[in-house]
């Protein structure tokens, strides 16, 4: 009897619910059953047995997917060959042309290295422009919250217009606005020697190495160590006493020690370069063109207005009740925001800001539009001399494909760290 | 006349979804929705396309007798650009006006006689060929550079160079450069995926420039004027047709330079479909009848002067009776099926080449260009009529 139940289970589910307890099962109806399981074998027909359909519909899917797939392939390489467009990779190595801005790409570079300066000038969009976006969104997010009337007016007046406004709008009004009035190559401003603006570049300070920098690096690298271990036994030596640890202090001064005595020993590994401009042409220091200003300030400026709000609906979204016990402890408003509500709100931000650093990265591709030569650009003016339209713009989508699968991993790593254990 | 990223990337998508039909659409997957567009909306060319069943799968026009047609509908259809000042425009009054257009009515005086009797078809760059191989157009004039693939894989024929532009550089006239020499890093303006910029990188070799490229001619002049750049790079009557635009609050036409080099060669001409000869020939020989009368002194407002003229030369290009040696009377006959004397009607109509460029971008024009390479070779430009005989 048991064994007749089990085969029932799963097929006729209504009926043994109908038979109800063990018990109280008939023989009579036990027989009626038995005999239509008999006829109809243990399992139901194929094209209603589950676990045969499940398999024939993911082949089915697989299958659909790939034809799909292998029509648009037969279309592209048939239209391609037929209007006689190169098939394949081999015009990357041709010579691109073109001379690129602010590179040493010339007329007879080729193609793909003309495509790695402009993936290079998107990392630079990317990597100064991330960490200032987060800075400025959670500030401007906070303001949001603050008592102050004029602080919160103004941040809510900075998020509302720059959120409602498309990018490319807000691009070229940096443009517009913010570099091309800016004073002529032939008449800069110069910072007390320390920086040159004009609406061509502005350039800053920076610093060249010299001979024995890597050594000064490596040295650099192992104060980093030291700190780290200084760290550690300040965090010890307070967790057993109750002292202040100043581990912040220690470190840093160890490591400011450490490069001091390096830089001493090794005799000037790198010194101070101050940009100089005679005539037309800039050497020294670290610059930048106008279009790349114009596409920083904008886009960041535009995504932190974003952030901002992100910011602030996970600084609300922190329990009340965590608030009120960080007043009742009598912290400041400054100390309840450090050590209370930011650390919280920060684990709901964070996945949600991925995307708006994801946008980020999309939007550089707008950088055509001011003249920046990110990757797009310089794809888009391969193509317009004549390299081959659709394998450029697979190239595009890889490059922009792995800055955004890079930059979720990167978050979603330190997503994982800032999750509270318990839950 | 260039490729812009946003056709690449529809290209790039027709490539991808067109469904590979290997009849009817093979010259129009990279401008389907363009030369749609321009037929839809175009009821000016009531006797193109629509009457013109032979078109064929593939591209291939129809080697049909262009002539005969244009005679029996009476009215030219003439490929044309609306929007270059000097070459092809329309007016307040909105007629086509411009050096382009003239060549327009003086195949339309060669061939029937009215130099009216056109019907302008205005196109873009993407549009104009599609519409010359699709029959929509029975000739195409419309500043288009002659290069070989388009002899070739576009199925035109190009007929004698109207106009020898080429690629120039424009500056500020207070920065005193006098010539791309003196530019050593500089920066230099230019469109973005045009070959303006692989000529100007050519053009300045190892010497060290910047090359800022823009997508949108309006945020190129943005910058041209706030001084990112230094020169200004495109096709030298562009170039002229910016500066005779500039803004007063600028300075005018005369705060900008155009410097006399040409690095690139640009010649525009007329171009006809493939494999219709006579038709070809007569768009060739009415340009070089505008040319020869050039030569020969023949002008709008005298060519009836000529009809006593002892020039034999003359008299056979203005169809005039020629007596020969034993006395017989004829009249010199090309062959090329126009009417003896259809050289006098061109010439009536719109003048001879002189007169047509100092029309529409002379040196009195807002253009104000120079005759430079087009003049005549024996003023050491580069027109050269081939004997008329």
């Amino acid at each position: 009897m048991d064994r007749w139940r089990a085969a029932l289970r799963p097929a006729l589910p209504l009926a043994t619910n109908h038979l109800g307890g063990d018990d109280k099962v008939t023989p009579q109806l036990i027989s009626v059953v038995t005999s239509t399981v008999a006829q109809q074998t243990a399992r139901p027909p194929w094209w209603r047995d589950i676990r045969i359909l499940r398999v024939v519909v993911q082949v089915a899917a697989t299958a659909v997917i790939g034809l799909i797939l292998y029509v648009l392939w037969f279309n592209l390489t048939n239209n391609m060959r037929r209007i006689g467009i190169e098939l394949g990779f081999d015009f990357l190595q041709q010579p691109v042309g073109v001379s690129v801005t602010g590179s040493d790409i010339s007329a007879g570079s080729a193609v793909w290295r003309a495509l790695v300066v402009g993936i290079k000038n998107t990392f630079a969009l990317v990597v100064v422009g991330l960490p200032l976006l987060t800075i400025i969104g959670v500030l401007v997010g906070v303001a949001r919250l603050s008592t102050n009337w004029l602080v919160a007016k103004a941040a809510t007046i900075y998020v509302e217009t720059l959120r409602n406004i498309p990018p490319l709008l807000v691009i070229l009004v940096a443009f517009f606005v913010g570099i091309l009035p800016l004073p002529t190559i032939q008449d800069p401003v110069e910072i007390f020697d320390l920086a040159i603006v004009n609406n061509r570049f502005i350039a800053v300070t920076g610093f060249t190495a010299n001979p024995g920098f890597s050594t000064f690096m490596w040295i650099m690298l192992g104060a980093l160590v030291v700190s780290a271990i200084v760290w550690r036994w300040r965090t010890a030596v307070f967790d057993a006493s109750g002292k202040p640890h100043h581990r912040v202090l220690w470190s840093l001064g160890v490591m400011l020690g450490l490069g001091v005595v390096g830089f001493l020993v090794i005799g000037r590994p790198f010194e101070l370069s101050k940009p100089v401009l005679d005539g037309r042409v800039l050497t020294g220091g670290y610059s930048g063109l106008g279009g790349y200003f114009a596409m920083l300030v904008a886009l960041v400026l535009y995504t932190a207005s974003h952030v901002a709000e992100i910011v602030r609906g996970s600084i609300l979204a922190v329990p009340k009740g965590q608030t009120e016990a960080a007043n009742a402890l009598a912290l400041s408003g400054f100390q309840r925001l450090r050590h209370v509500t930011l650390p919280q709100a920060m684990r709901i931000a964070l996945p949600p800001t991925i995307n708006q650093y994801l946008n980020y990265v999309k939007n550089t591709s707008l950088g055509i539009a001011v003249g920046y030569s990110e990757v797009t650009l310089i794809a888009f003016q391969a193509v317009g001399n004549g390299r081959p339209a659709p394998q450029m713009v697979l190239i595009l989508m890889a490059s922009y494909l792995v800055f955004s699968l890079v930059i979720s991993a990167v978050v979603n790593v330190l997503n994982r760290r800032l999750q509270l254990v318990t839950q | 006349m260039k490729t812009t990223k946003l056709l690449a990337v529809l290209a790039a998508l027709a490539l991808v979804l067109a469904a590979c039909t290997e009849a009817a659409d093979t010259t129009t997957t990279l401008g389907d929705p363009g030369t749609t567009e321009a037929g839809a909306e175009e009821p000016t060319t009531t006797a193109g396309g629509g009457e013109e069943p032979t078109t064929t799968a593939g591209g291939q026009a129809p080697a049909g007798d262009t002539l005969a047609e244009v005679q029996s509908r009476g009215a030219l259809n003439c490929g044309v650009n609306d929007a270059v000042p000097g070459f092809g425009f329309r007016d307040p009054d909105g007629n086509f006006v411009g050096f382009d257009i003239d060549f327009c009515k003086a195949v339309a005086a060669a061939v029937l006689g009215d130099p009216e009797a056109v019907e302008y078809v205005p196109l873009n760059a993407q549009q104009r060929f599609t519409a010359l191989q699709s029959g929509e157009i029975d000739v195409l004039i419309r500043n288009t550079t002659w290069t070989s693939s388009r002899d070739g894989g576009e199925g035109a024929t190009f007929a004698h160079t109207t106009f020898f532009d080429g690629q120039g550089m424009m500056v500020r006239a207070e920065d005193g450069f006098a010539s791309i020499d003196d530019m050593a890093n500089t920066s230099i303006c230019s469109l973005t995926g045009t070959t303006t910029e692989q000529n100007v990188t050519d053009r300045f070799g190892d010497v060290p420039f910047e090359l800022l490229t823009f997508e949108d001619n309006e945020v190129l002049q943005q910058a041209f004027l706030a001084g990112q750049c230094d020169g200004w790079t495109s096709d030298k009557s562009q170039l002229a047709g910016v500066r005779s635009n500039f803004p007063d609050t600028e300075g005018g036409p005369d705060a900008l330079t155009i410097l006399d080099e040409t690095f690139s060669k640009e010649p525009l001409g007329p171009a006809t479909r493939d494999g219709d000869t006579q038709w070809s020939q007569i768009i060739d020989w009415v340009v070089i009848a505008i040319i020869q009368a050039e030569e020969f002194g023949i002008e709008s407002g005298n060519v009836d002067t000529f009809a006593d003229t002892e020039d034999v030369n003359i008299r056979r290009f203005l169809g005039l009776e020629i007596e020969d040696d034993e006395g017989n009377v004829t009249v010199f006959e090309s062959g090329l099926g126009l009417e003896p004397g259809w050289g006098a009607d061109v010439i009536a109509a719109v003048g001879n080449y002189a007169e047509i460029y100092a029309r529409n971008v002379g040196p009195d024009t807002p253009l104000g260009l120079e005759r430079g390479p087009n003049s005549l070779w024996t003023d050491g430009g580069l027109l050269y009529a081939p004997p008329y005989r």
